[in-house]
């Protein structure tokens, strides 16, 4: 009940209300240190899993392992296709099991090498079976240093080499299946790439443009996150403007004014670029509400009608 | 007003003078510098295939979308994009040859380009993408004295891999008639435009490509925020108040010298961008002019009846008798709504001057209405 | 207690893979090592997880980091866990002779009792909260030697034959040009601690301390630093280690000290107290107590997405009976009506206290 109406908020805002699949567009979350926005990430990862199972993810991995993926993940998506009851139940039954089993262990093999494939399969509706379906590739890149030689050739290479397997991997999935029209990409930090590159953000910028270059051709979607604080005492132009530029939805987490709460955990603000046409006017294309983070999905309700 | 601009582009050079350029400016406080972008686009290419256009042809240098992009856009318009008259630089799918570098590293696709479209590999170098748009544009128009125009989708595409200096040179060499490059006669660009993201780049950059111009169109919100700065996100109403709609203020420089400004509305539909003209604009312009003037360009009250009382030879015939002329324009003066401010205080002042008889005027008001049509147009600063 | 008592044993009962009791079983599958601080531990529901790098900001006036960082590795080095150690300094093996002991079992019960007659009902509520728990991991461990967490007295140095049973690396960072030679020590230190399925074998703490301090090599070198704590933060990821670095977020440029931030899984901050400040001191109960301030930023999120709110960020850092450190919740002196401007006053410092930054 309470996934139907509020996860709508934040979806409503993306304007994907109407559509099952995903149009070709960006996205930019922007964060700060006080209010993360890798839960939009999560949020938009189970989304991209779930559409009717076609739709393939891609996901550079540079802030996060694996395992801290698989863990949120499997916790968001045992709320997916419970239409009946029984299969609900069935669904937490399994759930309630891998979550206990999965707190006793608590070493996870590092999930290093693409397709790279656990030996443990916990439960239907997860990120390990995903990945042996072809539908997630998971790229770490929590190691990405791109050689910090003298020369730019270095951490252009890098950053070349990063995008070969990306371009790679979207042409395998294009050619096998017919899942074309539902490929994302989604890069989970790209203030660290920054960092890979050795502040070389122009690289960055042209890596984020071959990315947006495979995805718009596919009809796609890329999504990134960046911080918005690191930038926002720096004067001139900073590589955010040129990601918001490309961006056709930004989705901004802050605090609230009053700081964190237990019941609000923060704010949003979602403008999006695009012009959605509904009952023949155009629709407001900016969204502010507040959010609640919970294990199993996020609540979203506007400032006030919180219940 | 938006049309002026179109019409200027249209008309094209004159022989061995600068192609006017066109540069439009935004940002992200009104980030719809791309629908300004496609409109002129489309004007220009419906100009060029109606043949009402000194452009036989248009090349576009696409930075910002894929060709395919553009050829979609302009299908939606009823418009073919597959005759002979559009070139695509493509700058976009493989700006700085990683595709390429992967080809030979088992990578399977390799870019197709479609048709009338040539990839650009390698845009850091400015001198082989001068040679592209002219070897595109020949292509389209052939060699000789036929023109063709150029659009660059987004100028700041090219100015994050190349120097300021190079872009403008890049800009420069096109405009001109002679290329420094060599003596390649590259006589044939009718007209230039691009787009340039404003907040992207130093100041020095934006106003390097406005000083480039003939023609700067800039975007801007409806009102300032309060404190101008990013992180105006926080400021909701305002950024609702902007979300479809902004001003658009064209400053075009005349070829007498004179500079015409400009200033509309804009709103933006799903359709696309349709510009609504303002009443004011004009008038605050003139009279943040005015009073930087240092020389006293009007007469003081005794001048002023001195003036009047000046018989001018050719205005007696010798019998001392006032001779009254009909004076025909005097209807005309009066319904000029866009009479400068000087000749209007004259006016005034000589009808309350109790004498008021003569009303004529030296040919002081040559300044005709369509100032469109400028007589001194012909003349080259 | 009754509950409390039932559903923490449930907790231990159902860790089987955790049978060294210096480590905690935390939710999605963390595990917690001890800060050295049991307030610090408390109030980041448990400790720092394995697999995580803590960030403390330090303040430029005063040296609070420190005691952060001595009682981290103390905690580590009496529970036979590898350290290694980072400092600017010329000659770092030096501070391990300031590292503080454990207050015996014994010793600390004396001492909670004789605090609690002597403070009274100003403290109780503090430990009403907890005090149980307490009792219980003592009792739990009556047979054993170790505790998950002790007590420390910053006044006695810690035994000998400690510093000299365990593997300790120290390494100064002052003199190395680059941090190639820095990240290759951390590498080795952390191989032995690589995680496994066989669970959690050994532990190892990391302690660096005024990283990119101005004498440092590299100080200047701010994508250099930023690349190296991101490997190491992606070493630590992969390892069964927790790393706390420490640095003066001044001397850096506020973007960068804002990449600082985001990196560190948990964000801690300290600030001095303004010494005999008359207007705080009628603000806050047991002002004369206060050494400084702690402020909780960001407390980690580990397989979970879930934030972490606390009841409160800012707490006051004292020493008790001039040995022991102790965290305090602010509290706020009772204000008499009659003065209205000190009233407003108190009333917004209790406000930023839930919520937002108290600065001074």
């Amino acid at each position: 009940m309470d996934r139907s109406s509020n996860l709508n908020l934040l979806d409503e805002a993306f304007g994907f209300e109407n559509q099952a699949r995903v149009s070709p567009r960006v996205l930019l979350i922007e964060d700060c240190v006080e209010t993360s926005g890798a839960f939009v990430l999560h949020h938009l990862i189970k989304r991209a899993l779930s559409l009717d199972g076609s739709g393939v993810l891609l996901f550079v991995a540079l802030a996060q392992p694996f395992s801290h993926y698989e863990r949120i993940l499997r916790k968001l998506m045992y709320n997916i296709g419970g239409n009946s009851k029984s299969v609900e139940q069935n669904v937490i039954h399994s759930y309630s099991m891998v979550y206990r089993v999965g707190g006793f262990t608590f070493s996870y093999p590092l999930a290093s090498e693409l397709l790279m494939v656990l030996d443990v399969h916990w439960s239907g509706c997860n990120l390990v079976t995903q990945r042996d379906n072809n539908r997630l590739f998971f790229l770490d890149m929590l190691k990405l240093v791109c050689p910090d030689g003298d020369e730019k050739h270095n951490i252009e290479g890098g950053l070349v080499e990063l995008y070969g397997k990306i371009q790679k991997t979207v042409e395998v999935s294009a050619l096998s299946e017919d899942s074309r029209n539902c490929i994302t990409i989604m890069i989970d930090d790209i203030s660290l790439m920054e960092v890979a590159a050795n502040g070389s953000s122009n690289h960055v910028l042209d890596f984020l443009h071959y990315c947006y270059t495979l995805t718009s051709e596919l009809g796609g979607s890329l999504v990134t996150l960046n911080h918005e604080d690191i930038y926002s005492s720096t004067l001139g132009p900073t590589p955010i403007l040129h990601m918001e530029y490309i961006a056709d939805i930004i989705i901004k987490a802050e605090p609230l004014a009053t700081g964190l709460a237990t019941d609000v955990h923060g704010q949003l603000t979602v403008v999006n670029k695009g012009i959605i046409v509904e009952h023949g006017s155009p629709r407001n294309r900016i969204r502010n509400f507040h959010f609640k983070v919970k294990e199993n999905g996020i609540e979203y309700f506007y400032p006030g009608s919180q219940t | 007003m938006a049309e002026s601009i179109c019409r200027v582009l249209r008309d094209g050079a004159l022989e061995g003078e600068h192609a006017p350029a066109l540069t439009i400016k935004d940002s992200l406080h009104s980030a719809f510098g791309f629908d300004v972008f496609n409109y002129v686009f489309c004007q220009l290419t419906s100009n060029v295939l109606a043949g009402k256009s000194q452009a036989r042809g248009l090349v576009l240098v696409a930075f910002n979308r894929s060709p395919s992009f553009y050829i979609d856009l302009l299908k939606s318009r009823g418009i073919n994009a597959s005759d002979k008259w559009i070139g695509i630089l493509d700058c976009y799918s493989d700006p700085i040859g990683w595709k390429d570098r992967l080809l030979g590293c088992g990578s399977t696709s390799k870019l197709s380009p479609e048709a009338r479209t040539t990839i650009c590999k390698d845009v850091r170098d400015l001198k082989k993408l001068f040679y592209s748009i002219l070897e595109l544009g020949r292509g389209l128009v052939g060699q000789g004295k036929v023109r063709f125009s150029v659009a660059i989708d987004l100028v700041s595409g090219m100015l994050r891999h190349a120097s300021l200096q190079s872009v403008a040179g890049l800009i420069s060499n096109l405009r001109s008639h002679v290329s420094t490059f060599v003596l390649l006669v590259a006589d044939q660009v009718s007209s230039i435009f691009g787009l340039i993201h404003s907040d992207l780049h130093e100041i020095r950059a934006t106003s390097v490509l406005e000083y480039m111009s003939s023609m700067v169109a800039s975007l801007e919100p409806i009102t300032r925020s309060a404190n101008g700065q990013r992180g105006d996100l926080e400021n909701h109403f305002w950024l609702e108040q902007n979300s479809l709609k902004g001003k658009f203020h064209v400053r075009l420089k005349r070829r007498n010298g004179r500079v015409k400004v400009m200033c509309e509305e804009f709103h933006v539909e799903q359709a696309g961008i349709k510009f609504t003209s303002v009443s004011s604009g004009n008038g605050i312009i003139n009279q943040s002019l005015l009073p930087k003037v240092q020389f006293n360009l009007q007469l003081s009250e005794k001048e002023r009846v001195d003036r009047a009382k000046v018989v001018l030879p050719f205005e007696h015939q010798g019998n001392g008798k006032d001779l009254q002329i009909y004076d025909g324009r005097q209807s005309l003066t009066e319904g000029q709504n866009e009479t400068i401010p000087v000749s209007m205080e004259k006016l005034q002042t000589e009808a309350d001057s109790g004498k008021g008889e003569i009303h004529y005027f030296r040919d002081s008001d040559d300044e005709l209405l369509d100032s469109d049509e400028d007589p001194d147009d012909d003349l080259d600063i | 207690m009754a509950a409390t008592k039932s559903s923490f044993s449930r907790n231990i009962s159902s860790t089987p893979l955790v049978q060294n009791p210096s480590l905690k079983q935390g939710s999605n599958g963390t595990v917690f090592v001890s800060s050295g601080i049991p307030d610090l531990d408390k109030i980041l529901g448990g400790g720092f997880p394995l697999g995580s790098i803590v960030m403390v900001m330090e303040d430029a006036e005063a040296p609070h980091h420190m005691l952060l960082l001595r009682n981290f590795m103390s905690q580590g080095l009496v529970h036979n866990q590898p350290l290694f150690y980072a400092s600017p300094s010329r000659e770092p093996r030096a501070f391990l002779g300031t590292l503080p002991s454990p207050i015996s079992s014994k010793d600390n019960k004396g001492l909670d009792s004789d605090s609690e007659q002597e403070k009274g009902l100003r403290i109780a509520w503090q430990y009403k909260k907890y005090f149980g728990e307490h009792q219980q991991n003592f009792e739990n461990h009556k047979g054993n030697k170790q505790e998950y967490c002790n007590d420390f007295d910053l006044r006695k140095p810690l035994e000998r034959q400690l510093l000299s049973k365990q593997r300790i690396d120290c390494v100064s960072t002052q003199d190395s040009p680059n941090l190639t030679h820095f990240r290759d020590r951390c590498s080795t230190f952390l191989a032995q601690l690589r995680r496994n399925d066989d669970g959690v074998a050994c532990v190892g703490r990391i302690a660096i301390q005024s990283f990119c301090a101005p004498q440092c090599g590299y100080s200047d070198m701010e994508w250099e630093v930023l690349s190296f704590i991101r490997s190491l933060k992606s070493m630590i990821q992969s390892s069964n280690a927790v790393a706390i670095i420490t640095f003066p977020p001044s001397v850096l440029s506020p973007s960068f000290s804002k990449r600082w931030q985001h990196l560190a899984d948990t964000l801690l901050s300290v600030k001095a107290i303004p010494d005999e400040d008359k207007e705080l001191a009628k603000l806050l109960t047991g002002y004369q107590d206060m050494i400084g301030l702690l402020h909780v930023h960001k407390v980690a999120r580990i397989n979970t997405q879930v934030p972490v709110i606390l009841e409160a960020t800012t707490y006051s850092i004292k020493l008790q009976k001039r040995k022991s450190l102790v965290l305090e919740r602010l509290n706020q002196a009772p204000v008499d009506g009659s003065s209205g401007s000190s009233y407003a006053k108190s009333a917004s410092c209790s406000g930023s206290s839930k919520g937002g930054s108290l600065d001074f």
